[in-house]
């Protein structure tokens, strides 16, 4: 089916943003929450673009579109090892083991 | 459809590698040469459909070949969802497709995508009854997910250490080089972090061309800057992708590698993390063997892998007229450009060459089963396509994204503009909101390679006196 795909990670349609926003959500973090878009494995580096710009055509204006979402670390999937061995206590730790 | 092939390697390209080693993909005896990212050796060995996407089971092909999107996730050596085009190929992989029912090339849940044509609501799904929901959720996570978990335990040991240094410069490409080279000249020491295997960023593309002050191309300029003896007291870190910047005073900057960390709090940090290539919209643009310029770029300028001809070139860009050129004299044939370009030296000799090329018409949607097979274009702001384009490779353009997002882990302000995206916000000296932060190049909205060097020499300078006024 010719689907537009706005968001690959989350498949979310240029439809999608459209539909969601006739029902009400009509700013970029609720627009985000109800279609899923950006919240895959890539956190919106190709689809956050194109769902702002959405926003700023049909509210008439770049001025109308809100600050990005909150982005938190990590920027890309990291392995939880990363975190463990950054605490205080692992080298220590690693240094009791048998 | 043209098999995959493999071009004459070019003595002067940034990308070489090592003899060919074999592989399973499968359980079934693969090659490719040692070294080179592990999705081309398959899209060279002709594998097409990477995996399946997560709702409507559309297949998927890498897209970016940056590190970017999810398109290439496969499960390597029983880890799931790493990114082929950021794993290096070596001797003796297991590789695995892991999504799709049976299989991701022949995926019976592509149904989904047939039975849902224009919308399906996840949301209302199996829920009218509390005992619904609870039937279907195994199985819809098991349609829905992204691969089995991992096969075993992951490496205990992951040594973390931490580094006390002045600057850190996040991202090496034009921006960030520059701004290290200008750091080194003033005898500054400084870490350079790059996510990717080589320091160069759009240096790396073939179609990059550096104008003034001795105009080169990107391959030249690379070679010249990113020889770590032309940059004494800069640490260059390659595959090291910075994943945080935490937004104390110091900032505390993460980089995580394949097997190591890196934990910095330094005075200054200067951000040139460059932007993610983009597609446009049209329907099935997330088609098998619809890529990125920069994709393409890499992939057969580069590295010479060549995974189907004709190739269909959509965009108004000099680097996308370039790019075509520059694969014409590689013997790539070419459907077609689609540009809105009607005049210039570029588009001339283009002409001059007989490619044809269509001026009035966009991409109204690609077409194909696993793989592009054609276009449909339209004449311009109209979806009702007039017209047809065979082709069996199709790259399209679109403004990228710049990648703001390690200014918004640090609290520099972050503004949108529909020609460039979410950016870093910098007065004309490259500072940030914050005075200790400094960005440069494509993040903070630089629009070509040679506005980004520029760029990245001068928050470099700004950088180099704010350090001098701090005791």
């Amino acid at each position: 089916m010719p689907k537009t795909i706005v968001c690959r990670c989350e498949d979310v349609t240029e439809e999608d943003l459209k539909r969601a926003f006739e029902r009400g959500f009509r700013d970029l973090e609720s627009l985000r929450r109800f279609t899923g878009f950006g919240t895959g494995f890539c956190q919106g580096k190709s689809c956050l673009c194109h769902a702002a710009r959405f926003l700023a055509a049909v509210k008439g204006g770049d001025d109308m579109v809100s600050d990005p979402p909150r982005t938190r670390p990590p920027l890309r999937p990291t392995p939880f090892a990363a975190f463990a061995g950054a605490l205080p206590e692992a080298d220590a730790g690693a240094e009791e083991k048998p | 459809m043209a098999t995959a092939r493999r071009l004459d390697p070019l003595p002067n390209t940034p990308f070489q590698y090592g003899p060919k080693v074999d592989f399973t993909f499968e359980g079934k005896p693969f090659s490719g040469f040692a070294g080179e990212p592990l999705a081309l050796s398959l899209l060279a060995g002709g594998v097409r459909v990477f995996g399946r996407s997560i709702k409507y089971h559309r297949p998927r092909a890498p897209m970016c070949l940056h590190a970017h999107c999810s398109s290439c996730l496969m499960r390597v050596n029983g880890r799931p969802n790493v990114r082929t085009c950021d794993t290096p190929c070596v001797a003796g992989l297991s590789v695995e497709r892991q999504t799709g029912w049976p299989g991701a090339g022949f995926d019976l849940l592509r149904a989904i995508d047939v039975v849902y044509p224009e919308e399906l609501r996840h949301h209302e799904l199996f829920t009218s009854s509390s005992a619904l929901s609870r039937m279907a959720t195994p199985y819809v996570r098991r349609m829905s997910g992204a691969g089995e978990l991992p096969s075993g335990p992951p490496p205990l040991a992951f040594p973390v250490e931490r580094q006390s240094v002045r600057v850190v410069v996040i991202g090496a490409g034009p921006a960030g080089l520059s701004a290290a080279r200008r750091l080194s000249q003033s005898g500054e020491k400084a870490v350079l972090f790059e996510a990717d295997a080589l320091a160069g960023g759009r240096l790396l593309d073939g179609a990059t061309r550096i104008e003034g002050d001795g105009d080169s191309t990107g391959w030249q300029r690379w070679k010249a800057w990113s020889d770590p003896a032309t940059l004494p007291g800069i640490e260059l870190l390659c595959r090291m992708p910075v994943v945080a910047i935490y937004p104390g005073r110091p900032p505390t900057v993460v980089a995580v590698g394949e097997d190591r960390a890196r934990i910095v709090q330094p005075q200054r940090v200067i951000l040139c993390t460059g932007s993610y290539d983009q597609l446009p919209l049209f329907g099935n643009n997330d088609l098998p063997g619809v890529m990125t310029p920069r994709a393409l770029d890499r992939m057969v300028l580069g590295h010479g892998v060549l995974p189907a001809e004709p190739v269909a070139l959509v965009g108004d860009s000099d680097e996308t007229l370039r790019l075509s050129a520059r694969l014409l004299e590689r013997g790539v044939a070419l459907a077609g450009v689609v540009t809105r370009r009607r005049d210039g030296p570029l588009v001339g000799a283009l002409q001059d060459k007989k490619v044809p090329l269509v001026f009035d018409r966009e991409v109204a949607r690609a077409r194909g089963g696993r793989w592009i097979h054609e276009l449909e274009l339209s004449p311009q702001r109209q979806r009702e396509p007039d017209r047809l384009l065979d082709c069996a490779l199709c790259v399209a353009e679109a403004p990228a994204a710049p990648a703001f997002e390690l200014g918004h882990h640090a609290g520099c302000r972050v503004f949108f503009g529909s020609q460039g995206g979410y950016r870093i916000a910098i007065d004309d000296t490259g500072r940030t909101s914050r005075d200790d932060i400094f960005a440069a190049g494509h993040c903070a909205g630089a629009a070509d390679v040679t506005t980004a060097i520029r760029a990245g020499e001068r928050a470099a300078a700004t950088c180099l006196e704010s350090l001098a006024h701090t005791p």
